[in-house]
């Protein structure tokens, strides 16, 4: 794995309005990189620079050793996929796909073979025809997918591209994208506000808060591992239980919080005695119903929400702190209603702690 | 004749407006009213203009007996066709040169004047709004014999004496509409232009278009209904005008528009009038009817 596009202190203000501010990111060859960002924290605007629609305030953008800052759009090998897909409405599918090409001054026959290729690797053969506006939202997404990819751009760079399909079609998409990833294996810049989404897709993930990256890193580091308070509530669900530092040993840190001493495993070294941390621990992390001297704690069911294959239990440890969790239905549910006593376990080995400022 | 005619009009205005009524039976009753508007306001005062051109004139009386003699006339009459024919050469070059001329206006506009595009837009088009009649008579003062044109010319050395080239000929009739007329051409652009997202454009760049042919690819052709559209208004217009070659066009300059008018007018010949009106009528029609067809096979 080589890297293939870097980002050197990438910013971006309007004005005083500052967009993005010193991004440094490097790009590996073949990997599903994603961007994961709220809207308004800039990712747009990043996806943007990458493609030369927008130009960085400052910064440098590397590709294959080479400063292409000044590169103009067209120029570039990196072809875009864009939120509303953006296909050209004066021609056909066919033509839509092949229109590249023809400006590139290949010569019939080969244009035709690609088009063709790239038309069955979509699954829209049928289609090529139709002008994009006889086209569902998911086909013109293909469309646009295939534009992209018959170039065959080093980089391709999806703007949101799943953002206005509905739920069902967007999961087919996730697939349909990531099999296309593999089968034709070129570096893909993806973007996208959908943690699930994100993970799913993504070999690493970048997730963009206040104009800056919180955290670069694989899906599961993301989800295990979060740098940040934000990032542990940002990737799923996660409780987080605020206290301070009470003991330390060699290997366990003793917290106190308001439900009581919880030792954690310590993996940490920026920890000293007295600090105010915060505990995060996603539901599914903690377990019901195990009496164990040290870590259990007793209390009352607040609400039992099932979902099918999970069943969220939130215990109510009175000061306003309600802890939620997780547990697999694979048998039959045991009766677990509002109101009973109920016991949790934290495994020492589970969980983070993060420092209060 | 004439009552007969117009009964006659009415019976199969009716027929038509039953048919339709019994179509239409499930949509609403909007759909009948509407029709029954256009029938009133538009169809039948049309017919019924229509009809006299098979009447004949006889010293200022209109005789009321179908005849073709009227047809008969245009296609025999020596001047006719070739009026005809020069009018349409003239309402030809004046689109050509309003496209020529309109479509970068509403080119810069749409893509380059970002704020003020609507500002602009509204000057270019309050001439709209004008009286038609103070137009022309302001384009004579620009184009007449000391009129500005011909004043900027021989204060810059380039004609020694005022050119009578501007003005009481075929040349200022064509200057006279290109400017009149323009406005019709740049709004309809201008619309199918803006209409175009930011982001196909961009599409264009990043499938790998040079800004030429970005444009010669992609956005000329989205905007060319536009752009026909507006052609179609100018040279329907232009064909039909008469007050503009009466005014500015001398003698030289008479059209087909000048020929009604003045069989309406000085000869009061309403039959024949109407007879070439119609011709015009039916000439322009189908010109809407072609470029539809070829917008719409596109």
């Amino acid at each position: 794995m080589s890297s293939i596009l870097e980002l050197q202190n990438i910013s971006k203000n309007y004005g005083s309005s500052v967009v993005l501010k010193d991004i440094n990111l490097s790009i590996e060859n073949n990997e599903f990189f994603t961007i994961l960002g709220s809207s308004g924290s800039g990712k747009s605007t990043l996806i943007r620079i990458i493609g030369g629609f927008v130009k960085p305030s400052s910064g440098d953008l590397i590709f294959n050793n080479k400063v292409i800052n000044e590169e103009p759009i067209f120029k570039r090998p990196f072809n875009t996929v864009f939120q509303d897909y953006a296909l050209f409405p004066n021609m056909n599918v066919y033509n839509n796909i092949g229109f590249g090409l023809k400006i590139r001054k290949l010569d019939p026959k080969t244009i035709t073979d690609k088009v063709e290729e790239v038309l069955s690797i979509v699954g829209l053969n049928d289609f090529k025809k139709r002008m994009p506006h006889e086209l569902s939202g998911g086909q013109q997404q293909r469309v646009a997918l295939a534009r992209a990819i018959v170039c065959e751009p080093k980089v391709i760079l999806l703007d949101e591209p799943l953002g206005a399909l509905d739920a069902e079609l967007r999961k087919q998409m996730q697939l349909f994208l990531k099999d296309i990833q593999k089968k034709i294996k070129t570096t893909f810049i993806f973007i996208t506000h959908d943690q699930e989404e994100a993970i799913f897709l993504s070999d690493r993930i970048a997730v963009l808060n206040n104009h800056q990256f919180e955290q670069v890193g694989s899906p599961k580091d993301l989800y295990y591992k979060p740098k940040s308070k934000y990032l542990a509530s940002f990737f799923g669900e996660c409780n987080l239980i605020d206290g301070t530092v009470d003991n330390i040993n060699n290997d366990i840190i003793t917290i106190d919080t308001a439900i009581g001493k919880i030792n954690i495993k310590n993996k940490y070294t920026n920890i000293s005695q007295k600090q105010k941390i915060t505990f995060a621990i996603r539901p599914e992390q903690i377990f019901l119903n195990q009496k164990k001297d040290n870590n259990s704690f007793s209390t009352n069911v607040d609400r039992v929400e099932f979902k099918g294959a999970v069943t969220n239990i939130i215990l109510d440890f009175q000061k306003n702190i309600k802890i939620k969790v997780q547990i697999n239905n694979a048998e039959e549910q045991i009766a677990i209603n509002e109101n009973d006593q109920f016991n949790i376990y934290f495994d020492p080995n589970f969980g983070n702690l993060f420092l209060n400022d | 004749m004439i009552n007969l005619i117009f009964i006659l009009i009415l019976i199969l205005e009716i027929c038509f407006l039953m048919t339709n009524i019994i179509n239409y039976f499930q949509s609403s009753i909007w759909t009948i009213v509407s029709f029954i508007m256009v029938t009133i306001i538009i169809l039948i005062p049309l017919l019924s203009f229509l009809s006299y051109s098979f009447f004949t004139v006889d010293n200022v009386e209109i005789i009321h007996e179908f005849s073709l003699y009227n047809f008969k006339e245009f296609l025999t009459g020596e001047i006719y066709i070739p009026t005809f024919f020069r009018t349409l050469l003239l309402a030809l070059i004046v689109m050509i040169a309003c496209m020529i001329t309109g479509y970068p206006i509403a080119y810069f506009l749409a893509m380059y004047a970002h704020r003020s595009k609507y500002f602009i837009l509204l000057i270019l088009i309050i001439p709209l709004f004008m009286s038609y009649i103070i137009k022309i008579y302001m384009m004579r003062s620009i184009l007449g014999y000391s009129g500005l044109i011909n004043k900027l010319l021989m204060m810059f050395g380039i004609i020694s004496e005022p050119s009578e080239f501007f003005l009481y000929n075929q040349n200022a009739v064509i200057i006279t509409l290109i400017i009149i007329l323009l406005p019709l051409i740049i709004i309809p652009t201008f619309t199918s232009l803006e209409k175009i997202p930011r982001n196909i454009v961009e599409a264009t760049y990043d499938i790998g278009c040079k800004p030429f042919q970005s444009f010669r690819y992609v956005i000329f052709p989205i905007s060319l209904p536009g752009l026909i559209v507006g052609a179609v208004f100018v040279f329907i217009l232009a064909l039909g005008d008469f007050v503009t070659p009466q005014l500015v066009g001398g003698t030289s300059g008479f059209t087909y528009g000048k020929i009604i008018y003045s069989n309406f007018g000085m000869a009061f010949n309403w039959p024949f009038g109407t007879a070439l009106a119609s011709i015009l009528l039916i000439v322009s029609v189908l010109i809407i009817l072609l470029t539809n067809y070829l917008t719409r096979k596109n």
